[in-house]
């Protein structure tokens, strides 16, 4: 009972229990509706509707913009440079050295930037509010192969451990006198050992793995039973035909061009 | 029988299109090469279904394709996913270098279980880095639309798997390896000639000296040469250069012909994926993905392209190096495994020749 008592994550706040198949929609509507409707206002409005009030809900308001500011960023400093000092454009903002920056440029840039946030806010705000695992389970009991279900849920486990164990092969390099300091040049050398290390030692876990896991019969057919899955209501599950109606009809108003361009 | 539903599918789609449109777009890709790989992608679905429905009228089971999804295929996916996103993420984001890397866990798939596990591999890879990781900080949020690039990277490495390509053959026989590495170059030749460098040509046409003709992009207007430019052109000859002289090297004293093979198949990999990635980057991200790829966007839009053909030059130019990096990658990592790990995979034995075929 122990077990089953600790199945379910933590869900502090109301939208943390909403079902994780309709947190997911919310994102991926969000991310397609920026997409699509492109310019300043619709990704606006779409990030005050859909993230915003969710994020209060939630409480992460605050980490969602952190984290998606600091997965925009890098992208939003090379769009910024790529597209200002390049693209052609009858307004010049200013000159630095062979380059003219444009406000063509800028324009662009800017809306790049911003729907490439509303687009990481809201998965930000699907991430920070949902556990994997959850979402598994979830994914699991509406029909989606046990099979696909585990190696899901194994990435969750294999990738801090390879990291652990890139961490563990570097330092017994580095104890044989393996220079990881240094210029790029050097640190590129230092790769080889490290990548050929752990990813044959990774393969040949695969052999124990799996011998694991037939010895616990994973190959056998037949129903296999989710102890724990997330709740869901009737009321999410309209939610979720609403959003995904509102999205198609967004693409299609779009495509044909009934729906008025937004600036 | 999916050949010839392939081949019905390409000429129905050929005369569905009438005659081949060469007048070029504002890119100067003629409209008939787009219609054309159209056609392409829709004859490959079409000779699948061929494939998989002759299979389940003849056997009621698909077992060609569940054959491949045994236990060690499952175990060995969540490793492989790892691998591209830790080597993504260290490579793409740390090092800022012109290649990304995030594939080679894909590609190991591809040629040790099969082509459709590979793409499933591939599509599980980036909707898990985009959904699964998103609240640990190897989680990106710009994954996911990218996700039919590894499909098909997954899918063409598992092809390329099951034609033996990554076989090892050393101490291959000098006028066997001359011939080959001669074949290869004229392919890799060829591909080169008409996948890539018509994408090019424009550039070139814009100034008029043919000298300067392989470093047009270097070059602009009234400033004759900017040195941030000569500095990127500089630094990826100088990569390029160290790697072809480490993989020569390796051929002349292994003399071994799988490494040829090896990198056609790299090369004619990248290309296609430079071809489907490109549109994605452009109309999604404006070009950029965060890595060291942008400065040669930033390079080719300077230069005079439009945004979407700046994307596509820095593809051709940046997959075909990252795709033939990854296949070396994991031709090195093949030959370290010990024959009897590799042979327990669905494909092993074929792809590495421990049977012949």
């Amino acid at each position: 009972m122990a077990l089953l008592t600790r199945l379910p994550p933590e869900t502090p706040t109301a939208y943390h229990r909403l079902n994780p198949l309709t947190k997911a929609v919310v994102a991926m509507s969000t991310t397609l509706a920026a997409l699509v409707l492109g310019g300043y206002l619709a990704p606006a409005l779409v990030f005050a509707t859909l993230v915003v009030p969710g994020a209060i809900a939630a409480g992460v308001l605050g980490r969602v913009i952190v984290v998606s500011a600091a997965a925009t960023l890098p992208l939003a400093v090379a769009v910024a440079l790529v597209s200002v000092f390049t693209r052609p454009g009858s307004t010049v903002l200013f000159e630095f050295g062979p380059f003219d920056a444009t406000l063509e440029g800028a324009d662009f840039a800017a809306r790049i930037v911003l729907r490439l946030f509303v687009m990481a806010s809201a998965l930000g705000l699907f991430g920070l509010t949902t556990a994997p695992r959850a979402f598994i389970a979830d994914l699991e009991r509406r029909g989606v192969s046990p099979r696909v279900a585990f190696a899901l849920g194994a990435v969750l486990d294999t990738v801090p451990s390879m990291v652990a164990r890139a961490r563990g092969v570097q330092e017994a390099q580095r104890s044989r006198g393996l220079d990881t300091e240094g210029g790029l040049l050097r640190r590129a050398a230092g790769v080889v050992p490290l990548v050929g290390a752990v990813v044959l030692g990774a393969l040949h876990e695969v052999e124990r793995r799996s011998l694991a896991l037939d010895a616990r019969v994973f190959g056998s057919g037949g129903t296999r039973h989710v102890l724990w899955a997330p709740p869901d209501t009737s009321r999410e599950r309209a939610a979720r035909w609403l959003l995904a109606g509102a999205l198609l009809a967004v693409v299609v108003g779009t495509a044909t061009g009934t729906l008025p361009r937004l600036p | 029988m999916a050949g010839a539903a392939m081949a019905v599918a390409v000429t129905v789609g050929l005369a569905a299109l009438g005659t081949f449109d060469t007048t070029p777009d504002p890119n100067g890709i003629p409209a008939g090469s787009k219609a054309f790989m159209l056609a392409l992608v829709i004859a490959v679905v079409v000779g699948f279904a061929a494939y998989a429905a002759v299979e389940w009228i003849q056997t009621r089971r698909l077992d060609s394709i569940a054959r491949q999804f045994d236990t060690r295929t499952i175990v060995l996916i969540p490793i492989a996913i790892a691998i591209n996103i830790v080597l993504g993420q260290a490579v793409g984001t740390a090092l800022k270098l012109p290649v990304y890397l995030d594939s080679i866990g894909t590609i190991l798939v591809g040629v040790l279980a099969g082509p459709i596990a590979g793409a499933a591999t591939g599509l599980l890879s980036n909707l898990a880095w985009t959904f699964l990781l998103a609240g640990t900080p190897f989680g990106s949020p710009y994954a996911w639309p990218f996700a039919i690039v590894a499909i098909e990277i997954g899918l063409l490495a598992g092809l390329f798997g099951y034609a033996g390509v990554f076989r090892s053959r050393p101490s291959t026989p000098w006028p066997r390896l001359a011939t080959g590495i001669v074949v290869g170059l004229v392919v890799i030749g060829a591909l080169v000639w008409y996948g890539v460098v018509p994408f090019y040509r424009d550039l070139c046409a814009l100034r008029s000296t043919p000298l300067r003709l392989c470093f047009q992009f270097f070059v602009d207007g009234p400033v004759p040469v900017d040195p941030l430019f000569i500095a990127i052109g500089v630094g990826i000859a100088v990569v390029l250069v160290v790697a072809a002289v480490a993989v020569a090297v390796r051929l002349l004293r292994d003399r071994d012909l799988g490494l040829v093979f090896v990198l056609v198949a790299g090369v004619a990999c990248g290309v296609v994926s430079a071809f489907v990635a490109a549109p994605i980057a452009a109309l999604v991200f404006g070009g950029i993905t965060g890595s060291g790829t942008d400065l040669l966007v930033f390079a080719f839009q300077y230069a005079g392209s439009d945004l979407q053909l700046a994307v596509l030059q820095q593809s051709l130019i940046s997959d075909s190096i990252d795709k033939t990096a990854s296949y070396l990658v994991v031709f090195a990592i093949l030959g370290a495994l010990s024959r009897r790990v590799a042979g327990r995979f669905p494909q092993g034995e074929r792809a590495l020749g421990t049977i012949e075929a």
